[in-house]
């Protein structure tokens, strides 16, 4: 059980010492029970912190928004970043290191196992409380006890209500840490990892065309997946072909060699493209956070297509996306013993 | 892009393309084109009119980049691309759409085979709006030249590179140069000598001031390309002192390891110090460090007790040497196909059924039996001896679909030695058919059959067997006279099937150049460039390429020297520019194009990729493994990629 | 395309220069005949497919997808194939995962020496395409 305390103290204790010039964690929302991210960078601000299972945000988006902050201010820092951690948000953060955005002694990271639990799914909360609106939530072993509008508290079992990604978690533990709060409960399984994908793969083609088909012509074509991906941290994104980042250095031939592979019209074939690249460029790099899937305003189920690569990378090319700083990409690596038999 | 001006040339070829496609409705509809400028057919544009032509074209159009359709990009991509220099314009902006090989010739639809050859021309044509004018990249070249394999090819190409002025290493795996050859006792079709012809080239090139002879080593690992390889060498231990080594013989004498000689294929032993014949080159012992009994004085040590000139060191280690060259030239021989596969044969187990290079050994001076034709198993002299021709070989079903070329040849060889040494003895011949193709050779057959009486069955040995009184039955049929023969044989020589040698395997996997379906090392073009790996700077030699005989083997050793004495000529060698290129815009420094860089031609500057030009090769491995496109092929660009995909999905 | 015509698929044929597309030659020097409906795209190694190339085939109306390059232990580029078909079978899952019909995309390993091989491949390609029909799942609509 993680004391919140520890948190404050860890957080305070780093400013104050000058360790760190800022401390990336979550707090209290203004919009009910949600915990909203935060960066502190004054040690009084600590107690500001919070840890409680609407803290489902992806932490290391904040990690690429301060680098990205550094590049505009042509700034660098003498003193690295902190960010509080979950598995997935350590996960990410190595990925980021892997591919070089931060350096590892650029942040220290303050790693919260999710032991017994995860976090919340609010559709699933707002079915179970029947349209009660909880003003806080905490964990409480493998219970959630949610404080209600009217004061009174009412205890659910966190797996009826946990965010699906969270019930597959193969990883709560964050293994990539300068500091860890909380037990290691890695090997627990609440659902097996990929439950909800080999269920999907059950069905037919037919069945499984109809489905997507019918979630491309819902895409709106918001980014809001991409905005929330820490993965998706390039300045223009490959299927954009209206924006076009123009430095001093951007040659006439690069302004000219824009490829339009996809147009930004939210129709079904170019919404199946947008989706079909963004899986793509995701294998071996999404550790499975979630938070496409959960901002999606249509409510896309996005982590099915990236939960597709990531085991293929797991069980065809024994690869672990998240694992380790100093391993090859996913797709600029292979084994002599790769799947050939697709092949003609 | 209206603004440019693409010429677009459409070849009939004669009738190769225009007969099945419309090379008029081609250029019409080409013309079409908002970015073509001109469009016109030509008979034959690879003709010297027709090249004219397109020069002509370029200038009085003010074109500034050209299509051609035509044929394969390997054949004419040069000639059109020369043309474009003469008219004035940047040899990259040509380039061929290959309407033949790809279109006219496969197809017989008119209407389709038209429709593809417009799409083919149209994504050419979309492509090269976007090809920048570029240099050639020019590299100096190390002129220096690396021979595998020290038999008669490799020996022949060392030594006709070593006579034009390079620098050359001739890099053999046995204790001896020499290969396969030096185990023929004569050779077709003048029966002359083999030792005799092959040793004062082995001295030569032994004792030539450019060679550079390393026996008793092999090629670890290549890398570099054309011009400058980096080739890393194992030397391993004789044991021996080679400057010091008196070869007296007195090693060998007391060493008590017996083992079976290699160069005798097993009809005779050594010792585990030996020599590997009495005319080896390098002159010198070997101690052969798998039958020693411990390379240690506990263990044994008797040898080195009795050298008197202390050449012997059981500390000697293994070396190994990195050497640049700019040129390689693969000449690593055949092996045998081994007689245990041929279970109809007796699988190796019947006595006195030898393969071909064991009855050389027996016919040899220098041989088992000093030349004398003695049956193994008895040392008696065979009367009756049969040879079975094409065993493995032509035989898809079991073993080797192709020909081996030489057995026909051979064999008829062993037959008139065999009755030159015992001329009351009868030999005969089972075959399939006489393939005597080659200067004297047919003539050579009928001698062998009309002088030497050898007795030629049309037909196939289905089994033979080792019968109580120490015979080999050879059962088989005469598919002339349809009668069954039944022979009980004193001898019996398979003309096994060649294969390549087990070090051409080796080394193809090191140096990445490709085999064909049999093995044996691929050529460039089968026709075009029989002497050219398709790798630039690497060369192919003798039988690891094909079977072959030994006055072939020759020739394509000395064309090979050629090849790689041209390309070893030009002060700098120039690349091809058309490598990657880096958005720096786009590129996050993530090292994906890093890894994934088969050359590792790519490094972080800066937290940006940068393509070292020299080392890339201009795969595109990095561009397909970018997630932001931040690196791509020049003059393949993903835009241009993009175009042609769109141009070839236009109907 | 008119009713009484018979639908012919159209096939974008991303080549290797070394293997595949001097395979595609050796099968027009033997003047082995195969179906006209696949166009090649000569790259320079099979490891320089980008997955976009085939997703845009697809978008743009391709009704089937085939990437053919050297034998593995064969590649020009020393491992360009290998990383090509981890990649490509990543794109093969995904485009089967969403229900894309599996014989609309296709790899093959064809040598410079396998004229007959590369012409079999593409009429197999082309007949398993004729079942499938048009593909007009993920074709784009032109405006």
């Amino acid at each position: 059980m993680i004391n919140l305390k520890d948190i404050r103290d860890t957080a305070r204790d780093m400013l104050t010492k000058g360790e760190v010039r800022a401390v990336i964690g979550w707090q209290q929302g203004s919009r009910g029970m949600a915990a909203e991210p935060v960066v502190i960078t004054a040690p009084e601000q600590a107690d500001s912190l919070v840890w409680n299972p609407t803290c489902y945000h992806n932490l290391s988006l904040y990690l690429v928004n301060d680098k990205k902050a550094q590049a505009h201010s042509k700034q660098k820092p003498t003193l690295p970043i902190a960010i509080i951690a979950k598995g997935c948000d350590a996960r990410s953060t190595v990925v980021l290191m892997q591919e070089n955005y931060f350096r590892r002694d650029e942040v220290y990271i303050i790693g919260v196992s999710c032991e017994g639990t995860g976090v919340v799914d609010e559709h699933k909360l707002a079915v179970a409380l029947q349209g009660a609106q909880p003003t806080a939530a905490a964990f409480e072993g493998e219970d959630y006890v949610l404080t209600l509008a009217d004061g009174s508290e009412k205890r659910l079992s966190a797996r009826e209500v946990m965010a699906d990604r969270c019930l597959e978690c193969r990883e709560p533990f964050p293994k990539e840490n300068n500091l860890v709060l909380g037990e290691d409960k890695t090997g627990r399984s609440l659902e097996a990892p990929f439950a909800a994908l080999a269920r999907f793969e059950q069905k037919s083609e037919a069945e499984r065309w109809d489905f997507w088909k019918h979630q491309f012509e819902r895409c709106i074509r918001c980014f809001a997946c991409r905005s929330v991906c820490p993965m998706c941290f390039c300045d223009e994104c490959v299927v954009d072909s209206i924006e076009m980042k123009v430095v001093p250095a951007t040659t006439a031939q690069e302004k000219a060699d824009r490829v339009r592979w996809i147009e930004r019209s939210a129709t079904t074939a170019d919404n199946f493209g947008y989706h079909m690249t963004r899986a793509m460029h995701l294998a071996g790099r999404c550790i499975d956070c979630g938070e496409c899937e959960r901002v999606c305003p249509v409510n896309i189920p996005l982590r099915l297509l990236n939960n597709k690569m990531e085991r293929e990378a797991r069980e065809r090319f024994g690869y672990e996306p998240g694992a380790s700083i100093g391993a090859s990409s996913l797709v600029a690596s292979f084994r002599d013993d790769d799947p050939n038999a697709f092949i003609r | 892009m209206t603004n440019k001006r693409t010429g677009v040339f459409v070849c009939h070829c004669g009738t190769n393309i225009a007969a099945t496609v419309d090379v008029k409705k081609v250029a019409e509809t080409m013309a079409l084109e908002g970015t073509v400028a001109y469009s016109a057919d030509y008979v034959y544009m690879c003709s010297d009119p027709g090249q004219n032509a397109v020069i002509q074209a370029i200038k009085d159009n003010q074109l500034d980049s050209v299509i051609v359709s035509c044929c394969s990009p390997n054949l004419h991509e040069g000639t059109f691309r020369n043309n474009a220099i003469r008219a004035g314009i940047n040899e990259f902006t040509c380039e061929i759409a290959n309407i033949r090989e790809q279109c006219s010739w496969v197809h017989k639809d008119r209407a389709a085979a038209t429709e593809k050859a417009i799409k083919i021309v149209r994504s050419a044509a979309r492509r090269v709006v976007r090809n920048q004018s570029l240099d050639s990249i020019a590299i100096p070249v190390t002129r220096r030249a690396l021979v595998i394999g020290g038999g008669i090819a490799g020996i022949q190409a060392a030594l006709d590179m070593a006579n034009a002025g390079l620098d050359v290493v001739l890099v053999e795996k046995l204790a001896t140069i020499g290969g396969h050859m030096l185990q023929l006792s004569e050779t077709f079709p003048t029966l002359d000598c083999a030792q005799c012809v092959l040793s004062p080239k082995m001295v030569e090139v032994s004792r030539h001031p450019k060679v550079k002879l390393m026996t008793y080593s092999e090629v670890q690992e290549v890398s570099g390309s054309m011009g400058n390889f980096k080739v890393k060498i194992l030397k391993k231990p004789t044991y021996i002192d080679t400057e010091a080594c008196k070869i007296c013989d007195d090693c060998s004498v007391v060493c008590p390891v017996v083992v079976p000689n290699e160069y005798d294929l097993g009809l005779t032993s050594r010792r585990a110090i030996y020599i590997p014949f009495a005319q080896a080159i390098p002159a010198s012992y070997v101690l052969d460090e798998n039958a020693c009994l411990g390379l240690h004085p506990i263990r044994c040590g008797k040898c080195k007790d009795v050298c008197e000139v202390g050449a012997i060191n059981y500390d000697m280690l293994p070396q190994v040497v990195t050497e640049e060259f700019g040129a390689i030239i693969v000449a690593t021989g055949f092996d045998l196909y081994p007689q245990e596969k041929i279970l109809e044969y007796g699988a190796g187990n019947v006595p006195d059924v030898l393969d071909g290079l064991q009855f050389e050994r027996l016919c040899s001076a220098s041989g088992a039996t000093q030349g004398h034709v003695l049956r193994p198993s008895d040392k008696k002299e065979p009367k009756e001896v049969v040879f079975i021709q094409c065993v493995g070989s032509r035989d898809p079903a079991q073993h080797c679909a192709y020909c081996s070329k030489i057995c026909c040849m051979y064999t008829a060889k062993h037959a008139q030695l065999y009755k030159h040494h015992v001329p009351d003895g009868r030999a005969y011949i089972f075959y399939i058919d006489i393939r005597s193709g080659g200067k004297g050779y047919e003539e050579f057959v009928q001698r062998t059959m009309e002088n030497d009486g050898a007795v030629y069955l049309r037909g196939r040995v289905s089994k033979l067997h080792r019968t109580k009184d120490g015979k080999v039955r050879v059962m088989g049929t005469d598919t002339l006279t349809g009668q069954n023969v039944e022979i009980d044989a004193d001898m019996v020589v398979l003309a096994l099937a060649m294969q390549p040698s087990k070090g051409t395997e080796e080394i193809a996997k090191i140096l990445k150049i490709g085999r064909d379906k049999d093995g044996f090392l691929a050529e460039a073009h089968p026709k075009l460039r029989p002497v050219e790996s398709v790798t630039g700077g690497i060369f192919l030699a003798g039988a690891a390429q094909g079977p072959k005989d030994i006055p072939e083997t020759v020739a394509q050793a000395s064309a090979a020297a050629a090849k790689a004495i041209i390309l070893l000529s030009q002060p700098m060698l120039s690349r091809s520019p058309t490598i990657a290129r880096v958005r720096n815009s786009h590129c996050t420094g993530c090292e994906m194009c890093v890894d994934a860089c088969p050359y590792v031609a790519i490094r972080l500057e800066n937290g940006k990729a940068v393509v070292n030009e020299v080392l890339c090769e201009g795969c595109g491995a990095c561009s397909a493994t970018c997630v932001r496109a931040a690196i791509e092929v020049k003059n393949l660009s993903l835009a241009q990629v993009n175009d042609m995909i769109e141009a070839v999905m236009t109907v | 395309m008119s009713d009484e015509q018979v639908y012919e698929p159209k096939v974008v044929a991303f080549l290797c220069k070394w293997c595949s597309s001097a395979g595609s030659d050796l099968a027009g020097v033997s003047r082995i005949q195969y179906p006209a409906n696949a166009t090649p795209i000569q790259v320079m190694c099979t490891g320089g497919v980008s997955p976009m190339y085939v997703l845009s085939a697809l978008r743009k109306g391709a009704d089937g997808v085939l990437v053919s390059g050297c034998h593995p232990g064969d590649c020009h580029y020393i491992e360009g194939n290998y990383l090509a078909r981890r990649k490509l079978h990543l794109v093969k899952e995904l485009l089967e995962f969403v229900g894309i019909e599996p014989n609309r995309f296709r790899m093959s390993w064809v040598s410079a020496a396998e004229g007959g091989k590369f012409a079999q491949v593409v009429r197999d390609f082309v007949e398993d395409l004729r079942p499938l029909g048009p593909q007009d799942k993920v074709k784009a609509d032109r405006s």
